[in-house]
C-alpha cells in the first residue's frame, strides 16, 4: 500500500531545473554549482574533523604522572621541530598564492592600470556581448518595418545584423575596427553581461522586454536623398533642425559599405585608399577654408557688439590694414604679382552697409569689419559657436576634439560623433592682415569643418538666437548650448540672409529659382575657397615632383614632394523656411567650383526633399508629390 | 569521525553524489549553449569514483590497512575536482575540435542569440525577422535539439582519460602493499645510489629523444623519476646527517659532504637538458625541504637558506622588467651581465611573470623569432604592410602588442581574464568561457576551475592541499626512523609545492612553468606519479600505526605486571 503511495509522487518536480526555476535558464547550473561548492566545504570540514581526530597522539598512561614540561617534550626531535616549522611555512606560502587570486578578482580591476587597459583582450567581453544582441535603431518614424539597423537571419539560420542605410549611414554607423560610430555606443548595455552565479539567482529575471532599441533624429529617406546628391562628387552636406539641434541629415562622400570594412585586407585598403580617403567623414574630421560662408560668423560678432550699423568705404586698390601691407581685394577685383589691382569692387566701391555687402559677398567690407571688431571680440564669438580661438598659428595645428556640442544621453555617443574643433586665431602676435583676412573666410579661418559651417547657419536661424546642442537620440530633451544673439538680433541676419537667396544681385539666387512655386522663402551664403591639394594620377597614386638638394654630406641627392594643385572647394548655407527656420543645411563640394553654381543646387534639391517628406511643417505640404525624384521605399529585408 | 573505514567510505561516497551534481550542472550548462555532454563519459567519471570510494574496504579487508584515510580521502576529493572540470572542458565541442573550431563557435552564439530573441524580442520584431511571432518568453530547452556528443562506449572506456587513473589506482595498491615492508624499505635505503644511477640513464635517453619537453607524442615519462631521485636523496641524508654535524672550523668533512652534493645535483642534469624549470623549482624546493629537516646545525641550515635567497634574488633582479630596473640607481648596471647569462626561455617566463601585461620590444633576443613569424604572416596577408609601416611607427607598437597577445602572452593573459572573471562563487559550472584558454585541461586547469567556480572554488582546493600535506608532514612525525620520516616529508612536500608551482604561476605569484597540478589535471604520467606517491605515504602511515601498536601492546604488558 505505501508503495503506491510513493508512485504519486510526482519525481519531475524534483529536476534540478524545476527547483530552481525554468524562467531562467542559468539558474540551474549556478543554483547546482553553488550546492556543489557547498557540499565539497562541508566535506573538507569533515576532512579537517577527521585530521584532527586521528592526530591526536596517542597517550600512554605512564605519561599522565609525569610533570607538564616533560610531558610536552617527550617526543620532540630536532627534526620534528623543523617539521612544524616548514608546515607552518607551506601554509603561509598556500595562503600567499590563494592571495593573488584574491588580488585578480577583487582588486587587479581598480588597481591595475595594465589590466583595465588591456580589458579589450579579453575574449570573454566580445563572447558575452555577442550573445545578448544590440538593440535596433530607428529612424526618426520610429516604425519597427524602417529599422536603420536591425538583426536578420542569413541563409544558413544565423542571426547577422543589417542595415537598411548601409553606405548612406557608414561614417554614422562606423565599423567594428577603428573608431566607433553609433553601433558601437548608441545602446544600451546588458547591466552585466557576465553575472556570478549567486547573482543569477538572486537578480537577473526574464523574460523582460528588454528595451535597447534607440529612435534617431536621422529622416531615412532624406539621408538616402542626400547620398544621391553626392553621387560622384566629393563632399559633405550637413542637415541639423536649428529650433531643437536635431540632426536630420550627414553624409559624406565618398563613403564605403559596412559589409566591406568587416574583412581586414578590405579594411586596410579602405584606411591605404589615400586619394578618395572613404572612411573619412567629411562632414565633421575633415577641414577646409570655409570661404565667404565664414562672413555670417563676422556678422553675428557684429550684431553682439552692436557694430552692424557700421559703414565701411570698398577700394578700387583694394584695402590695405596698414600702410605696407597687401591689400585685400574682392572677388571680382584681381590682384596681380607686383600688387597692382585691377576690377571693379564688388557692389560699387561706394561706402556700404552690413547687407549690401553680405548679398553681394564683399570680402574689404568683412575685412574691415573684422579688424573694427578686434580679436577680444572675435574671440568671444568664436567661443560660443564652438570654435577654437587660439593665440598662435602653431596652436591650430593641434588636433582638437568637440564632443561638447552633442546632447546625448551618454558620453561615449558623443566623443564617437564628436567633430574635429574648427580654429581661427585671435592672438596678439598676428597682423592686422591676418586678422582681416579671417573676418572674410580666409587665412587662418581656413579650418573649418561642414558641420561647424551648419552650426553657425543655425545660429541666426534659431528663433531665440540660441545655439542648441545637437541631438542624434530623439528621445532626448532639447539643450542650449549657448545664447549666442537676441531674438531681435536673430531676426535681423535672418533678413539680410534672405537678401542672398532672394533679391536680386544677391550670390545665392540661383536657390530660389528652384524653389519657385513653392512658397519657401529661404537664407544663404556662398562660398568660393581655394586649397591646395596633393594631386593624384588615374591609378589613385600619389604624383610627386623630383626635386634636389643637397644632403648632409653635401652630395645632391633627389627627393621627392607630392605635386599639389589648388582646388576650388564649392560651399553653401542655408536656412529655410525664413519665418521660422527647421532646416539649416551645409554643403560643401570639393573642387565644385563657385558655391552658387554647385552646391546651393544642391542644397535647394534637399530643401525640396525635405518638403515633400514633411519637415517644414504641414503649411508646405504638397497635396500631389513633385519631387524630382520618385520617393522609394525600402523595405526592411 | 574517528579513523574509521566507514567514516571516509560515508565521505566518499558523498564525494560521488556532489560530484554527481557538478555533471547535471555542467550537463545543463552545455544545453543552455546548444550542445549534449556524453552521458558515457559522466557515467565513466562515476564509475571511478565509486571504485575509489570502495578500494578503503578491499584496502582494509585484503591488506588489513591501518594508517591514516585522511591522505587518500583528500586526494581523492581533489581528484573529484579535477574530473568535473575536465568533464566541463572535455565536452565543450569548441574546446575538443582542432579544426572546426570556428563553426562550433558560431554554433553554440547562435543558440545563444536564438535564446535571446526567445526571451526578449516583442511579436512584432519576430515577425520581422521571419521568426513565429509570439511574445516574449522562456525558452523551452526540450523543445530543441542540441549538437549530440560524439563518443561512444569503447572510445570512452579505452581512452587514456580511463586507463590512466586505472593505472594510478594499481600503482596505488602496489607501492603500498610494497613499502609497507621492512625489508622493501631496508633494500631501498642501502641501494639509495644505485636507484638514482638506474633511473639516469633511461631518463637520459628520454631526455635526448624528447622534443620541446615531451616524448613520443605528448607524453612526460620523466614524471616518474620523481619516486627514486626522492628516494636516493633521502637514503642517502639518512645516513650522513648525523656526520654532517661534526664540523672542523664550521665545515663538515668532505666525504660526509661531497657525495650529499652529488647526488642534490644528480636530478636537476636531465631536467636542465628538457628545460623542464617547473621540476626543477620543485625539486630545489623539496631537496631545500629534506636539508633543513635532516640537518642540525643552524649555521648549516643559514648557508643553505642564504644562498637559496641570494640566487633567487640575481635571477629576479636579472629579470626584472626594465622599467622598473632604471627607477633603483645601479640596478641597470648590476643587472646586465646576469641578463647575458640567463637562458632565453628564463628570461622570457621572467618577462611573462613580472611584466606579463606589457609587450618586450620587438628586438628583444627571446621574443625576436616569435615576432617576425607573426609580423611574416600578416605581410602574407596584406603585401602593403611594409610601406605603411615605414610612413607610421607607431603602427609597430600596435602590431607588437597584437602579436604578444596572440601568441606569448595569450595563454596567460586569458587565464588571469579567467580567474578576475570567476568573482566570488564563479560564473557556474558550464556557463564560464574557460574553452578559450588553450590546454586548459592540465597546466591551465585552476583557471579553468577559478573562472567558473571562483574564489570559493580556490580556497576549496587550497584548503584541501593543506589538509593533504598537513596529514604527510604528521605521518613524517611520527615516523620512527629518519629515512622513512624524509620519505614520507618528502612525498608530501612533491605534491605540494608541486600544486603550489602550478597556481602560483597561475595566480602570478611565480613564474608559469610547465607542470600540472597534481589530482587534478588531466594527465598520463603525472597522475599516475601522484598516485603512487599517495600510496607510498600511505605505506608509510600504515608502517606508522603498526609500530604504534607493538608500542602499546608492550606498554600495556608492562602495566600488567
Amino acid at each position: 500500500m505505501n508503495f503506491i503511495l510513493l508512485l504519486l509522487i510526482d519525481l519531475t518536480q524534483w529536476k534540478p531545473e524545476n527547483v530552481f526555476g525554468s524562467q531562467v535558464l542559468e539558474r540551474t547550473p549556478s543554483g547546482l554549482s553553488i550546492i556543489y561548492i557547498i557540499g565539497l566545504g562541508i566535506l573538507i570540514g569533515f576532512l579537517v574533523i577527521t585530521f584532527f581526530d586521528n592526530f591526536r597522539r596517542h597517550k600512554f598512561v605512564f605519561e599522565s604522572e609525569l610533570p607538564v614540561e616533560i610531558r610536552r617534550r617527550l617526543t620532540q626531535t630536532v627534526a620534528n621541530r623543523s617539521l612544524r616549522i616548514w608546515h607552518v611555512f607551506f601554509v603561509t606560502i598556500a595562503f600567499t598564492v590563494f592571495g593573488f587570486q584574491v588580488y585578480w578578482t577583487y582588486f587587479a580591476d581598480e588597481a591595475n592600470e595594465q589590466f583595465q587597459a588591456l580589458n579589450y583582450k579579453d575574449l570573454r567581453n566580445r563572447r558575452a556581448n555577442a550573445a545578448s544582441l544590440r538593440g535596433w535603431m530607428l529612424d526618426r518614424s520610429g516604425n519597427l518595418s524602417s529599422a536603420l539597423a536591425y538583426y536578420k537571419l542569413d541563409k544558413n539560420g544565423d542571426v547577422i545584423r543589417g542595415f537598411a542605410l548601409e553606405r548612406e549611414m557608414a561614417h554614422l554607423l562606423g565599423t567594428e575596427r577603428g573608431t566607433p560610430g553609433l553601433e558601437r555606443t548608441l545602446y544600451r548595455k546588458q547591466t552585466d553581461p557576465m553575472p556570478e552565479s549567486w547573482e543569477v539567482l538572486t537578480k537577473i529575471k526574464k523574460p523582460q522586454d528588454e528595451q535597447k532599441d534607440v529612435r534617431i533624429t536621422i529622416d531615412r529617406d532624406l539621408q538616402a536623398f542626400l547620398a544621391k546628391q553626392l553621387e560622384g562628387k566629393k563632399g559633405a552636406i550637413v542637415v541639423l533642425n536649428p529650433q531643437n539641434g536635431d540632426l536630420l541629415g550627414m553624409y559624406s562622400n565618398p563613403s564605403y559599405s559596412l559589409d566591406e570594412a568587416q574583412t581586414l585586407e578590405n579594411y586596410l585598403k579602405l584606411e591605404g585608399n589615400k586619394r578618395d580617403k572613404p572612411l573619412l567623414n567629411r562632414a565633421t574630421r575633415e577641414f577646409y577654408a570655409s570661404g565667404s560662408t565664414f562672413k555670417t560668423f563676422t556678422m553675428i560678432s557684429a550684431f553682439r557688439a552692436n557694430k552692424q550699423n557700421v559703414l565701411f568705404p570698398s577700394y578700387p586698390g583694394g584695402f590695405k590694414p596698414t600702410s605696407g601691407s597687401r591689400p585685400i581685394v574682392d572677388s571680382t577685383q584681381n590682384l596681380a604679382a607686383d600688387g597692382s589691382v585691377s576690377g571693379v569692387c564688388d557692389g560699387g566701391c561706394q561706402e556700404k552697409n552690413i547687407t549690401l555687402s553680405y548679398k553681394v559677398s564683399s570680402n574689404q567690407y568683412f575685412a574691415q569689419l573684422a579688424i573694427e571688431l578686434g580679436r577680444e571680440r572675435l574671440r568671444e564669438t568664436a567661443q560660443l559657436v564652438g570654435i577654437a580661438a587660439v593665440d598662435s598659428p602653431e596652436d591650430a595645428l593641434v588636433q582638437r576634439f568637440f564632443p561638447m556640442i552633442w546632447n546625448t544621453s551618454n558620453p561615449n555617443i558623443a566623443s564617437a560623433l564628436a567633430p574635429q574643433q574648427s580654429s581661427m586665431v585671435t592672438g596678439k602676435d598676428i597682423s592686422l592682415y591676418d586678422l582681416g583676412i579671417q573676418g572674410m573666410g580666409q587665412g587662418y579661418a581656413g579650418q573649418m569643418t561642414p558641420f561647424q559651417m551648419a552650426l553657425i547657419a543655425s545660429i541666426p536661424a534659431n528663433i531665440e538666437g540660441k545655439l542648441m546642442k545637437i541631438r542624434i537620440e530623439a528621445d532626448q530633451p532639447p539643450q542650449t548650448f549657448s545664447q549666442v544673439l537676441s531674438p531681435q538680433q536673430a531676426a535681423s541676419i535672418r533678413g539680410i540672409m534672405s537678401t542672398v537667396t532672394e533679391e536680386s544681385g544677391g550670390t545665392g539666387t540661383v536657390i530660389s529659382a528652384i524653389l519657385a512655386g513653392t512658397g519657401i522663402k529661404t537664407g544663404g551664403k556662398t562660398g568660393t575657397a581655394e586649397k591646395l591639394a596633393p594631386e593624384y594620377d588615374a591609378a589613385g597614386k600619389l604624383k610627386t615632383i623630383k626635386k634636389r638638394r643637397k644632403d648632409v654630406n653635401g652630395e645632391w641627392e633627389d627627393y621627392f614632394v607630392p605635386q599639389m594643385y589648388e582646388r576650388t572647394d564649392s560651399w553653401f548655407i542655408t536656412i529655410a523656411p525664413i519665418e521660422l527656420p527647421l532646416l539649416a543645411i551645409a554643403v560643401v563640394v570639393e573642387g565644385g567650383g563657385y558655391g552658387s553654381r554647385t552646391a546651393a543646387p544642391i542644397a535647394a534639391n534637399v530643401i525640396l526633399k525635405a518638403r515633400d517628406l514633411g519637415l517644414l511643417g504641414d503649411q508646405y505640404k504638397t497635396k500631389t508629390p513633385t519631387t524630382p525624384m520618385t520617393r522609394k521605399k525600402k523595405v526592411v529585408r | 569521525m574517528k579513523n574509521r573505514t566507514s567514516s571516509h567510505f560515508f565521505i566518499l561516497v558523498l564525494i560521488v553524489l556532489v560530484t554527481a551534481i557538478a555533471h547535471y550542472s555542467v550537463y545543463y550548462g552545455a544545453l543552455i549553449r546548444g550542445y549534449e555532454t556524453s552521458g558515457i563519459t559522466a557515467g565513466r567519471n562515476l564509475l571511478l569514483l565509486c571504485l575509489l570510494a570502495f578500494l578503503p574496504i578491499l584496502l582494509k579487508r585484503f591488506v588489513k590497512f591501518e594508517g591514516n584515510w585522511t591522505l587518500y580521502t583528500t586526494a581523492i576529493l581533489l581528484f573529484s575536482i579535477g574530473l568535473t572540470v575536465q568533464y566541463r572542458l572535455f565536452s565543450d565541442p569548441e574546446y575538443t575540435s582542432r579544426r572546426d573550431k570556428a563553426e562550433a563557435r558560431q554554433q553554440k552564439l547562435k543558440v545563444l542569440q536564438m535564446h535571446y530573441i526567445q526571451e526578449n524580442y516583442s511579436a512584432e520584431k519576430k515577425q520581422i525577422m521571419g521568426l513565429p511571432a509570439t511574445p516574449p518568453s522562456p525558452v523551452d530547452l526540450s523543445s530543441e535539439t542540441p549538437r549530440p556528443a560524439p563518443e561512444g562506449y569503447w572510445d570512452v572506456y579505452l581512452s587514456g582519460k580511463t586507463i590512466n587513473p586505472i593505472l594510478g589506482i594499481l600503482g596505488l595498491i602496489a607501492a603500498f602493499i610494497l613499502l609497507r615492508r621492512d625489508n622493501i624499505l631496508e633494500l631501498l635505503q642501502k641501494n639509495g645510489f644505485l636507484i638514482v644511477l638506474l633511473t639516469l640513464g633511461p631518463l637520459f635517453i628520454a631526455a635526448i629523444w624528447s622534443s620541446g619537453g615531451k616524448f613520443g607524442g605528448n607524453l612526460t615519462p620523466w614524471e616518474l623519476a620523481k619516486i627514486p631521485f626522492l628516494i636516493g636523496f633521502a637514503a642517502i641524508l639518512a645516513v650522513l646527517y648525523k656526520n654532517l654535524a661534526r664540523t672542523y672550523w664550521g665545515v663538515p668533512r668532505a666525504k660526509d659532504a661531497l657525495p650529499l652534493i652529488f647526488m642534490a645535483v644528480l636530478p636537476f642534469l636531465p631536467f636542465f637538458v628538457l628545460k623542464d624549470f617547473g621540476q626543477m623549482m620543485v625539486f630545489s624546493s623539496v631537496y631545500a625541504t629534506l636539508y633543513l629537516i635532516a640537518i642540525r646545525r643552524f649555521s648549516q641550515r643559514f648557508v643553505l637558506v642564504g644562498s637559496v635567497l641570494l640566487v633567487v634574488s640575481i635571477l629576479v633582479v636579472g629579470a626584472l622588467p626594465e622599467k622598473t630596473q632604471e627607477k633603483i640607481p645601479l640596478l641597470p648596471t648590476l643587472a646586465s651581465p646576469v641578463k647575458t647569462i640567463l637562458p632565453d626561455r628564463i628570461q622570457q617566463r621572467f618577462h611573462l611573470w613580472l611584466d606579463g601585461f606589457n609587450p618586450p620590444a620587438p628586438e628583444t633576443s627571446w621574443w625576436k623569432q616569435d615576432y617576425d613569424n607573426y609580423y611574416k604572416r600578416l605581410v602574407e596577408r596584406d603585401p602593403n604592410l611594409p610601406q605603411m609601416l615605414a610612413e607610421d611607427p607607431n603602427l609597430q607598437r600596435t602590431i607588437n602588442i597584437d602579436a604578444w597577445f596572440d601568441e606569448l602572452a595569450f595563454q596567460p593573459a586569458q587565464a588571469t581574464f579567467g580567474l578576475a572573471s570567476g568573482g566570488t562563487t564563479g560564473r557556474g559550472l558550464g556557463l564560464g568561457y574557460p574553452e578559450l584558454i588553450p590546454v586548459a585541461d592540465s597546466d591551465y586547469i585552476f583557471a579553468a576551475l577559478a573562472e567558473e567556480l571562483g574564489l570559493f572554488g580556490g580556497l576549496l582546493v587550497t584548503f584541501a592541499l593543506i589538509v593533504f600535506v598537513s596529514a604527510g608532514v604528521r605521518t613524517a612525525r611520527d615516523s620512527r626512523d629518519m629515512f622513512s620520516k624524509l620519505c614520507s616529508i618528502g612525498l608530501a612536500s612533491f605534491i605540494g609545492f608541486q600544486a603550489l608551482v602550478n597556481i602560483g604561476g597561475i595566480t602570478r605569484a611565480l613564474p608559469m612553468t610547465g607542470i600540472t597540478l597534481p589530482f587534478v589535471s588531466h594527465g598520463g604520467f603525472s597522475l599516475i606519479t601522484s598516485f603512487i606517491m599517495l600510496g607510498m605515504l600511505m605505506a608509510f602511515s600504515h608502517r606508522n600505526s603498526v609500530d604504534r601498536r607493538n608500542d602499546e601492546l608492550q606498554i600495556s604488558s608492562l602495566n600488567l605486571r
